[in-house]
């Protein structure tokens, strides 16, 4: 007993740094981004309220690009009500009250708008924090967009803050189509760089042209139908596979983030309930 | 003493608000991260107790790696960093005993061994932290790159920080 309390003793500082290392492996391998604790985030209390001090006066540096982007989202804004002005007045000249019917892929979903307050680009896995949280209504599994297109999906929530998965993220796929066709394959980050993605598992049949928009598919609650998220730059891979890769330049532009809106589904609860009890396998967790 | 720990402690808050605000959002060139909080690691005491250094260390690590969602990659690479400290440190000044100043700085060690301490310490932590980030997809170019344009600008903002402490020390005094 006493040799053991010796050789203890002996080794104490090894002993004790292999207690830090079997600590870190534990956290850094036990990433599964859906299950992680709050307080270990950004979107915990402490680190989310010291960001969002930081971004009172980090917020000020890209004001002039927003100003920018704004101003030209306007005048596209006004364009497009002058236009459907002109429409409305045509068909009410026509007196076709009845077949003027809005196709609204965002009918049933709710906004919430929250400030990006912590942002990464730069790492393998990159993460986006906003300031709202459970007290606003925000739950895991809820779609994020900005006024440019798809951002992520909300991982942790705090009181008052949540963590983003960033589509710069290889551990979040989501399920995409090209606007006009049916077929779809899934949007994921090869790590490169942060304005293009890659759209994977794409039938080889399918017919595209650098150029094409990319839109969600709409095949999950998280995202409804038809909201842009890149375009196509060119096919990435020349392989026998069946299926394409294509490189995707995003519309988002992560560099830039400030202010973003994420989704509420009404009927989330009821496709979640259906999902579940049909599906034996759960690998949805992280498809979206 | 207690001036010591405060000391350390001012300089803990410092150096990790820096690196959560302001080093982990400069990305020169796409590649370089300054990764400077590890000045903390190697500016602690060499007459503080092993056990000391690695549990400071440990939670430098992981308060870097809580506010950048990295989970457990600089705590990882930070414990390593405080186990592999002492060894660097005798490289290149074999006795101890001879620092009037405990705290291993220019000022303490001289220039050039201070250089020669950095520029290894940094390039140790910035090669275990991107290969512990590039588990994920493996790049070799891309890596390499990113480990040397990253150890490069550790380098030259750690000796800038030392600089700036000891300057305002030697004020006081």
């Amino acid at each position: 007993m006493r040799n053991l309390f010796n050789f203890l003793y002996r080794f104490r500082a090894w002993i004790v740094f292999i207690i830090y290392v079997v600590i870190s492996c534990t956290l850094l391998f036990n990433n599964n981004p859906y299950q992680r604790h709050v307080y270990l985030t950004s979107a915990s209390r402490v680190s989310a309220s010291i960001y969002e001090a930081g971004n009172a006066v980090t917020g000020y540096f890209h004001l002039r690009d927003i100003n920018d982007d704004l101003q030209l989202r306007n005048a596209q804004l006004e364009n497009e009500v002058i236009a459907l002005r002109a429409q409305v007045k045509r068909q009410q000249l026509e007196g076709m009250y009845d077949t003027l019917t809005v196709i609204e892929p965002l009918q049933q979903y709710k906004f919430i708008l929250a400030t990006v307050i912590n942002n990464s680009i730069t790492h393998s896995n990159n993460y986006i924090t906003i300031s709202k949280g459970e007290m606003d209504s925000i739950r895991p599994e809820m779609g994020v967009v900005d006024r440019n297109g798809v951002v992520g999906v909300v991982n942790v929530t705090g009181p008052h803050y949540s963590r983003i998965i960033s589509l710069l993220n290889p551990d979040f796929r989501l399920s995409c189509k090209i606007k006009g066709s049916d077929v779809f394959g899934s949007l994921v980050w090869d790590g490169k760089n942060s304005r293009e993605a890659l759209l994977e598992e794409l039938p080889k049949h399918t017919v595209f042209a650098p150029g094409d928009t990319i839109v969600t598919s709409g095949y999950s609650a998280v995202f409804p139908e038809g909201i842009p998220v890149g375009i196509v730059k060119e096919n990435a891979r020349n392989t026998d596979d069946n299926f394409f890769t294509l490189r995707v330049t995003l519309l988002t532009d992560f560099s830039k983030l400030s202010t973003v809106r994420v989704l509420v589904n009404n009927n989330l609860e009821e496709i979640r309930e259906i999902e579940n009890t049909n599906n034996t396998t759960s690998n949805n967790t992280t498809r979206q | 003493m207690t001036k010591t720990i405060l000391q350390f402690l001012m300089l803990f808050i410092l150096l990790t608000a820096a690196q959560v605000l302001v080093f982990n959002h400069l990305c020169l060139f796409d590649v370089a991260i300054p990764l400077a909080f590890i000045y903390f690691v190697m500016r602690l005491p060499v007459t503080l107790s092993a056990i000391g250094v690695l549990t400071l260390s440990f939670l430098t690590g992981l308060t870097v790696d809580i506010f950048s969602d990295t989970a457990g990659m600089n705590a990882l690479a930070c414990t390593i960093l405080g186990g592999i400290r002492k060894p660097v440190l005798k490289l290149y000044f074999p006795r101890e005993e001879d620092l009037t100043i405990p705290e291993p700085s220019m000022r303490s060690l001289g220039v050039g061994t201070f250089m020669k301490y950095n520029i290894n310490i940094s390039l140790i932590y910035c090669m275990m932290f991107f290969s512990i980030e590039a588990f994920t997809f493996f790049n070799p170019a891309k890596l390499i790159m990113r480990i040397v344009a990253s150890t490069l600008l550790t380098f030259i903002i750690i000796m800038c920080i030392d600089n700036l402490m000891d300057r305002r020390s030697e004020k006081r005094l």
